[in-house]
This record gives C-alpha cells, structure tokens and sequence, in this order.
C-alpha cells in the first residue's frame, strides 16, 4: 500500500513538473538562453523519474518489492555523492563564474546551481551504483 | 566473494524470481549475488539460506 502510494505521488509530481514549466513556457512569448537550459534539465528529470516509476510499478505488478536493501545502501551512497557535489557546487558556482565572467552570481542562481548539481550527481550515482551491484 | 546460491536453485528447480519473492528482494539483487557482486546483509544471507533448505557457510564461500 505504502509502495502505490509513492508511486502514485510520483506521477502526480512528474505531472506536475510537466504542466508547471509548459504553461511557464507558454506564458513567455520570448523564450531566454536560461530558458533553453533548464529544457534538457527538466527533461532529465522527468525521464529519469518516469523510469523509476515504471520500474517500481514493473516489480510490484510481479509480487516483488520496489526496493530492497541493495537498492537502499544504493540510495544512501548517492545521497552522500549529491551532499559532497551541493557543497562543492555552492562554493565552485560562484568562484567559476567570478573567475570565467568576472562577477559574482545572485543567489537565486547559486540556490539553483546547487540543487541541479546536487539533483544530478545524486541521480546519476544512484543509477550507476544500482546497476553495478556493490 | 563467490556463492552457490545458483547451484541450490537449480537443485530446486527455482528461478532467480521465485527466490526473490521468498527472500522479498528485487530479482536483479539475486542476480548481483550470483555473481557475486554484491554481499548481503547477514539478514538476507540467513533468509536465503532457508528458503534454500542450505546454511550460510555452504551458500557463501568467503575468499581474502
């Protein structure tokens, strides 16, 4: 019960992520470069979230847990990537950009560089260390 | 490590699934575990060791 439930929310949430950026899209006739960045992001994220949705979905139609205590060791792993890579990407962001643009980065945009970074190690590990075993 | 967990569930016409859905782990993990990739908790290692009427020491040969 507790595993449909997640499973649902998370389609509810990737729904939603969907809707949210098209009408944002949608509501700014001028598309900015920022804009056509955070498309591939975005996509990443929702096509990442559909596959573990399918794939929990997957195990459970077969009577098999959607994780299981590899899967778990797998997650806490990559949590620890994404802490290491948030750290690193709130002092690396604004140091690259004052060394490559000469200025500093609103925090807005630091806020943001940290939670993409963070988001994408964290999902990349987590997949990387579910496919390799130990 | 390796393991002989392929060989009892062969001996018990088993496959990789129908022992994950008794040791309530993904079938992927069985397979890891064949291969000896991955090294269970000692929790699992005891459950499937029952399922497969075995005992630890005879499922999981620990090497240096």
């Amino acid at each position: 019960m507790k595993e449909k439930m997640t499973i649902m929310l998370g389609i509810g949430v990737t729904t939603l992520v969907v809707f949210t950026f098209g009408f944002y899209l949608l509501a700014n006739p001028s598309i900015e470069l920022f804009d056509i960045i955070s498309i591939p992001i975005i996509l990443i994220i929702v096509l990442t979230s559909t596959y573990i949705i399918y794939d929990r979905y997957k195990n459970i139609k077969k009577g098999l847990p959607a994780q299981d205590e590899r899967l778990k060791l797998a997650a806490y792993k990559a949590g620890y990537y994404g802490f290491v890579a948030a750290i690193w990407s709130a002092v690396g962001s604004n140091m690259g950009s004052i060394i490559l643009f000469d200025e500093e980065l609103r925090g807005g945009l630091v806020t943001a560089a940290v939670v993409l970074i963070s988001g994408i190690v964290f999902m990349l590990s987590y997949f990387y260390f579910s496919r390799k075993g130990e | 490590m390796k393991t002989r967990i392929k060989e009892f569930r062969a001996r018990y016409d088993m496959t990789q699934e129908d022992l994950a859905k008794k040791v309530n782990v993904r079938r992927e993990t069985i397979v890891f575990l064949e291969k000896g990739k991955y090294n269970p908790s000692l929790q699992l290692a005891h459950d499937i060791a029952k399922a497969l009427n075995s005992t630890i020491e005879e499922l999981f040969i620990f090497e240096k």
